[in-house]
């Protein structure tokens, strides 16, 4: 039984001793399991738990030797029993566990189990693993380590430019420094903001730093003591963002600041020209590796290079600055021509075709620009100065009879002036630089083609065959120049500045001097084809035609038969937008309405030529360049398109038609995308000069179209009877209402037709001039037959120029049907821009069409004054009958209502408007929405110097006031126009220009104090004499005058 | 109440009942003749270029078919009106009828612009037109021609149309075609060589030798200049010659005593007829107002210009050495001028027999198509002078024996023809 119970005691220990190595082995699994332990931290923990695995723990010390270090138990003594495993690593003996049985009583043997060998042995296992794993981590760190020391001894790039710019430049460094302060904290680091706080600057929302919104002033913070502070700031930059960010940031901001000195160079108001040229010379060729700019800094740039050389107008550099590209300057600079210190400008065309071009090549849009150079603006008042001309630059302030009459005068002394050494060889340059192909110089004054100016055609634009040897191409274009120079005082343009106010503007003419597109066709030099193109159409010959399908107007040759208004002759209009319905769809019709000339230069005569197309054709054929693309040939009533090897130049009918352009190449999309390109930038309708010449489109000038401002429709009332109407319209009708008219001046189109000799037709223009002097402005209306201001042909319409027509509210054509044809619209020629932008409507009228009212028996009437008005003139009062509505239609006025719409105009006698406002509204004035009273006190003044006159110390007999004052429409920059009635002495008459002198200083004092319109002189002082009102010469028609007659205001006569 | 503005079938036909009377028509064929026999109205649906749909009336109105197929023109105008077209076709009639060719008379038109529609729409407008009315027309029935805003390109659209429709080829079913697709060749010289033939025949029966005369010209546009070319040729002497002078928007007269030399105004004027004055008075011609052509001490006038320009205002300046007035325009007399004219003993060769030249250039053009066989110039325009002959030779032989005006004449013999191939077939 005692054995049994001994066999089952003996059994349970052995369990109790198997659990035991089981908990140890579970234990020491556990601690070297652990991550991340290091060695010393293990094994200690080990010598703690082995001995709870053995039979007789509190006997057992533990000694584990790996390699040098010796760990063991507290009590540790060697004894002679032990356990012993070893520890390898990779194959070899790296140290020993052992397990020690102290016999404290010497009473035992053999003190260890089997088991408790093979518990060792396993745990020694353990151990290997742990160290194993241990060994390959270290190797890991140790490789990561050395990696990392590899690479921290190779400083990064960032750190490399870094360290050479702080020795280099130190100011570059500081900004540098701040900039990557002010991203990092953009970034929203909290320790680059922690740095910017202390800069006296808050933390405010987005991440943003703004300065404190505080009103005392910020602490200043001496940058200079910072110097460890900036390498502060790269450490926290080098922290939070990558080595090539950092690398890019760097690259970016030191190249930004290399163009800093281009900024410099154009803040600078004083820099020269040429030290802007250079300065771009220098950007350009750091700009090789092609870089990129910020935006903002772009557009600075941008917009300080457009002030410089083209124009302040705001409009104008908004609009232009994001698109151009700084090295674009570079290239104008270097095609232009520029005295030393030169301040000058290139001029309104420059600007435009400057920026046109980068639009359009920023769009993609693929277009060509002739070969151009710039003379700066400044040269032409150095022109003048040299050549002691200054009395030029007066003309402007004379009455424009004088301009007129002084102009032919001043051509020549301009021509015969010297050039400036400095100019003569900037052109000696152009002038080898273009060789021997012909060029055009045009004037690009800083007038013109501004928003809302377009200054078409005032000033002169030459063609030069440039032929010859180098002295007579340099005579020539410098004889042009001179004459492009004395354009700036012609009568034209001086008339329109005084029209748009821009009289006091500084005015100087640039001068661009540019290859003609073209080329050498026999002995005569010419493009395929040129023409303008306006983004509005504004003459639709069809209601299925939009204004934004846009309009061309094509011309075989030269393009200045597509600029200017042609007799005789047609250019091809189409309509990009809507190319399919033509002005002439019948081919006949098509035929007789194609161009028959062609402007052309003469290689071998030096001259600008026009020349028969069909000559030209039969001669030349198929040398005409894109000729297969431009013709059709008329036969059987048909238009033909035919390849070159069918076309007969000799015998075929050959019609300019462009039809085999439009149907099989893409030009109409071209420019219809050009167009629509251009307005969509510009933010306004344009209009472009082109050219063509095989297959490319020249862009030869672009500018705002004039006339975008439309006027509202007005309704047309159905309730006015028949007699009270003048005539309705119901064609090419556009908006607007024209007001108040109290004259109507009406060319009879059958008895003009009628005069038989080229004598009266002309005195008949030279009347229309003078009625258009006298008649008060924008109070009467023209009407005559055809065209007005027909250059050509004198029998199909009054010749007039802008100027004398200039006054009157509306121009009426009257399109009498010749056969099947009418009469050619004024439409697309500097006329009728003249028109639109004087806000001058235009009305054509059909008085053979059905439907329509012409009121002939009012305009044949018996109350024509025109004898009254120019008693010279009075031969032709059964040609031109002038009309007083007032006293015609007992007090009424005339008024003319037009909706484009509904395509209708109604011109109808009514009662006068209440309030006193002008017939047509400037739309380019800035007061279009009050008329606000600047006469009454003007002529209350008037009264005023009337009343203390003294009349006879100046022999004055009668005193009157005409023009704005006495008809209450001054603006404010109006003059108080005075005539006065004067004894034929000289003292006294200078002394009273003196005491009015003084007079009108005040006054002018005061209306700037009242309008902040500067004008030195307000009185504009008349003086005539007996004499004067005996022939009725100069001012004297004035008085008792049939319309607009001067009023006589009382003198203070010393009896009273 | 009645409506008082011009109505030119009302006008047409009191011109035909005149005549009516004259050669005592019986009421039947008068009834029948007075309107066209056929018309038709049809709406032409046509999608437009952007997208919308459109829809055009159209006409074909065949006045009558007694002598042969239909012929006359297509018009596109916008303002067209059902009477137009009624009073066109009947004169149709009339003019193939005086020239003896086997076609009857027919007009037609489509109300639209084509200044507002683009080439693919007006090809639309045609083939449109033709689907509508290709059950009533062709070689057989009815051939259609050029006329106000049509042209060689519309006649082909609508002849492709109609072969696309039939499924053959048929290029007599329209005329006006250009050369080269079924084109006749002298088209542009028949008009004004049709009124020289007359002339021609009207001098020999004056007993006027040709060289022994002297004409002048109103016009010069391509009927004057083929009439002045082959009235020289036979030995005639122009004198003066007025035309449009474009750029002015007048005309002028062109005077040379000793005779103009065609080839030498032809190389100084423009497509149109206009001579350009500057060179003119350059080699020698004297420039005179517009109205001078007709005042010449000439034997032959030849209006060749518009309609109504011999006026009851001008008619009494044509000078007594006038004694033949060959119409060459359309209407180029007033009725009042007409009256002087005929009251004075001129000779007059009336429009539609002088200048039916063309008319029968067109009939060849689709004997050519019917039989697919084309003739050189020289033997259409012998062919042309063959019936150009006759034709003046039945009116002036009518007009001698019983002593008729020309014009009177004309029309009797042409009228006459209608109604009696009617009366012959059994209509009336």
């Amino acid at each position: 039984m005692k054995k049994q119970g001994n066999d089952n005691q003996d059994l349970l220990q052995s369990l109790n001793e198997r659990a035991k190595e089981l908990q140890c082995l579970y234990k020491v699994k556990e601690i070297v399991n652990k991550d991340q332990q290091k060695i010393k931290e293990v094994l200690p923990k080990l010598i703690e738990i082995i001995p709870m695995g053995w039979q007789y723990p509190e006997n057992c010390c533990v000694r584990i030797i790996y390699q040098n270090d010796v760990f063991a138990s507290d009590n540790f003594t060697e004894s002679k029993w032990v356990q012993k495993a070893e520890l390898k690593l990779k194959g070899e003996l790296v140290g020993s566990l052992e397990v020690f049985f102290i016999d404290r009583d010497n009473h035992l043997h053999t003190p260890f189990l089997a088991e408790e060998q093979q518990l060792l042995n396993s745990i020694a296992e353990r151990i290997e693993n742990y160290l194993f794993q241990r060994d390959i981590q270290i190797s890991l760190d140790q490789w990561e380590q050395a990696r990392k020391d590899i690479n921290s001894n190779v400083k990064a790039d960032w750190m490399v430019i870094l360290e050479l710019v702080e020795k280099m430049d130190s100011n570059l460094f500081n900004r540098i420094c701040r900039r990557m302060l002010n991203r990092l904290c953009f970034l929203g680091i909290a320790e680059a903001q922690s740095i910017l706080g202390c800069l006296g600057m808050k933390k405010s929302c987005d991440n943003i730093m703004i300065p404190q919104d505080v009103n005392i002033p910020s602490l200043k913070i001496d940058f200079s003591i910072h110097d460890k502070f900036y390498q502060h700031i790269f450490k926290i930059a080098s922290r939070n963002l990558g080595d090539d960010e950092l690398l890019a940031y760097l690259n970016k901001w030191i190249k930004e600041d290399k163009i800093g000195f281009l900024v410099q160079v154009l803040e600078n108001t004083d820099t020269p020209l040429s030290e802007i040229s250079a300065a771009v010379s220098k950007y350009h060729h750091l700009n090789n590796s092609h870089f990129e700019i910020s935006s903002y800094s772009r557009c600075n740039i941008n917009s300080l290079f457009i002030q410089r050389l083209f124009t302040d107008q705001i409009e104008f550099i908004k609009f232009s600055r994001d698109y151009l590209d700084i090295d674009d300057f570079y290239s104008i600079l270097q095609h232009s021509v520029y005295p030393n210190n030169s301040h000058g400008k290139l001029g309104g065309k420059s600007a435009g075709l400057f920026i046109a071009e980068q639009f359009l090549k920023n769009a993609g849009i693929e277009v060509m620009t002739p070969s151009t150079w710039y003379i700066s603006s400044d040269f032409m008042l150095k022109f003048i100065y040299y050549n002691n001309l200054e009395e030029a630059l007066e003309q402007k302030f004379k009455d424009i009879e004088e301009v007129r009459a002084d102009y032919p005068n001043f051509i020549q002394v301009f021509k015969n002036s010297n050039f400036p050494i400095d100019l003569l060889n900037g052109l000696s340059m152009v002038v080898d630089n273009l060789g021997d192909k012909p060029i055009i110089i045009r004037s690009s004054s800083l007038l013109e083609d501004r928003y809302g100016t377009a200054f078409s055609g005032k000033y002169k634009s030459l063609f030069l065959a440039n032929q010859g040897t180098k002295e007579e191409r340099l005579k020539a274009v410098l004889d042009a120049v001179a004459e492009v120079y004395a354009s700036t005082i012609g009568p034209d343009p001086i008339e329109y500045r005084k029209e748009h106010g821009l009289l006091e503007f500084h005015e100087e003419m640039a001068i661009i001097i540019q290859e003609v597109v073209g080329e050498k066709v026999g002995k005569y030099f010419f493009p395929s084809f040129a023409g303008v193109g306006f983004s509005q159409n504004e003459y639709r010959w069809s209601p299925r035609i939009n204004k934004e399908d846009g309009l061309l107007r094509i011309v075989p040759g030269l393009g200045t038969r597509a600029v200017d208004r042609l007799s005789n002759d047609y250019p091809v209009l189409l309509c990009p937008g809507n190319p399919d319905i033509k002005v002439n769809p019948d081919p006949l019709e098509a035929a007789r309405y194609s161009p028959k000339m062609m402007d052309v230069i003469n290689l071998e005569t030096n001259t600008f030529e026009s020349v028969d197309l069909i000559n030209i054709l039969r001669t030349y054929g198929s040398q005409y360049p894109d000729i297969v693309n431009l013709i059709s040939v008329f036969s059987d009533n048909c238009l033909f398109t035919k390849n070159i090897y069918q076309l007969d130049f000799e015998n075929d009918d050959l019609i300019f038609s462009l039809e085999p352009l439009i149907q099989n190449t893409d030009f109409i999309f071209r420019i219809k995308q050009m167009l629509h390109e251009l307005k969509d930038k510009m933010h306004t309708e344009v209009d472009i000069e082109f050219a063509y010449c095989r297959g490319e489109i020249y862009l030869l000038q672009c500018r705002p179209q004039a006339g975008s401002l439309d006027s509202i429709p007005q309704p047309i009332p159905k309730d006015i009877s028949e007699n009270s109407i003048l005539f309705n319209a119901k064609k090419h009708v556009s908006n607007g209402i024209i007001d108040n008219i109290t004259n109507i001046v009406y060319v009879n189109p059958d008895a003009y037709s009628s005069l038989n000799t080229l004598e009266k037709l002309e005195r008949v223009g030279r009347a229309i001039s003078r009625i258009n002097s006298l008649l008060p402005k924008r109070r009467f209306i023209l009407m005559g037959p055809g065209r007005w201001g027909s250059r050509g042909d004198i029998k199909l319409g009054v010749k007039v120029n802008y100027s004398d027509i200039n006054n009157t509210a509306m121009l009426i054509e009257i399109a009498q049907k010749k056969g099947d044809y009418l009469p050619e619209l004024s439409f697309g020629t500097h006329f009728f821009q003249d028109l639109v932008e004087s806000s001058i409507k235009y009305l054509p009228l059909y008085p053979d069409d059905s439907d329509i009212i012409f009121n002939k028996t009012f305009l044949s009437g018996s109350g024509n004054i025109l004898s009254e008005l120019i008693p010279e003139y009075s031969d032709l009062s059964d040609v031109i009958y002038v009309a007083d509505v007032m006293k015609e239609r007992e007090g009424k006025i005339l008024r003319i209502l037009m909706n484009e719409d509904i395509n209708e105009a109604l011109a109808y006698f009514a009662t006068p408007s209440s309030q006193e406002s002008s017939a047509s509204v400037d739309i380019y004035s800035h007061h279009t929405d009050k008329q606000e009273d600047y006469w009454s006190w003007r002529f209350a003044m008037a009264e005023k110097i009337a009343d203390s006159i003294d009349v006879e110390k100046f022999g004055v007999k009668a005193f009157y006031l005409f023009g704005s004052t006495k008809n209450a429409n001054a603006g404010p920059m109006s003059d108080i126009d005075l005539l006065i009635h004067v004894d034929d002495s000289c003292e006294k008459k200078k002394s009273l220009l003196l005491w009015l002198d003084g007079w009108s200083l005040c006054l002018g004092r005061i209306n700037y104090l009242r309008t902040g319109y500067k004008t030195d002189n307000l009185l504009d002082v008349h003086l005539i004499t007996d004499s004067d009102i005996e022939k009725r010469t100069s001012f004297a028609v004035k008085i008792d005058a049939v319309t607009d007659s001067a009023r006589e205001l009382p003198l203070r006569h010393k009896s009273d | 109440m009645e409506n008082k503005s011009y109505n030119a079938f009302k006008t047409a036909q009191q011109q035909f009942d005149n005549i009516a009377g004259h050669i005592n028509l019986d009421s039947g064929t008068r009834e029948l003749l007075r309107v066209p026999m056929r018309e038709y109205h049809v709406n032409i649906p046509i999608r437009m270029d952007d997208g919308t749909v459109k829809v055009f009336s159209g006409f074909r109105v065949q006045h009558n078919d007694a002598l042969g197929p239909g012929k006359g023109g297509i018009r596109f105008h916008p303002l067209e009106t059902i009477d137009t077209v009624r009073a066109l076709s009947m004169w149709m009639t009339w003019k193939c009828s005086v020239v003896d060719i086997p076609l009857g008379g027919s007009k037609g038109g489509v109300v639209c612009d084509p200044h507002h529609l683009s080439l693919h729409e007006q090809e639309r407008i045609c083939r449109g037109w033709v689907r509508q009315l290709a059950r009533d027309i062709g070689p057989v029935r009815d051939v259609p021609a050029p006329d106000v805003m049509t042209n060689g390109q519309h006649m082909l659209w609508m002849l492709d149309e109609y072969e696309t429709i039939t499924g053959a080829k048929y290029p007599g079913m329209i005329t006006g075609k250009p050369v080269g697709m079924g084109g006749s060749l002298g088209r542009t010289e028949a008009t004004g060589f049709g009124v020289v033939f007359t002339l021609r025949e009207a001098l020999k029966e004056l007993n006027l030798l040709p060289e022994n005369t002297t004409a002048s010209v109103q016009g010069f546009g391509n009927v004057a200049q083929y009439a002045i070319q082959l009235y020289t040729q036979l030995g005639g002497n122009v004198i003066c010659v007025s035309c449009w002078d474009q750029a002015e928007g007048k005309s002028y007269s062109f005077k040379k005593k000793t005779g103009i030399n065609l080839d030498e105004l032809r190389g100084i004027s423009d497509r149109f007829g206009g001579i350009d004055r500057e060179k003119a008075e350059a080699i020698g011609y004297e420039i005179l107002s517009g109205e001078s052509w007709l005042e010449q001490d000439v034997d032959i006038l030849i209006p060749a210009a518009l309609e109504n320009q011999i006026t009851k205002e001008n008619v009494g300046t044509i000078k007594p050495s006038v004694k033949i007035i060959a119409e060459a325009a359309n209407g180029p007399t007033s009725v009042e001028a007409d009256e002087v004219i005929k009251s004075r003993g001129i000779f007059l060769i009336p429009d539609f027999l002088a200048n039916a030249g063309g008319v029968t250039c067109s009939y060849f053009e689709q004997v050519q198509n019917n039989m697919n066989y084309y003739w050189e110039k020289d033997e259409v325009i012998g062919k042309l002078d063959l019936k150009m002959t006759s034709a003046f030779m039945k009116v002036s032989e009518l007009a001698r024996k019983n002593d008729l005006y020309m014009r009177d004449s004309a029309y009797i013999i042409s009228i006459t023809r209608v109604a009696e191939a009617c009366k012959q077939r059994g209509w009336v």
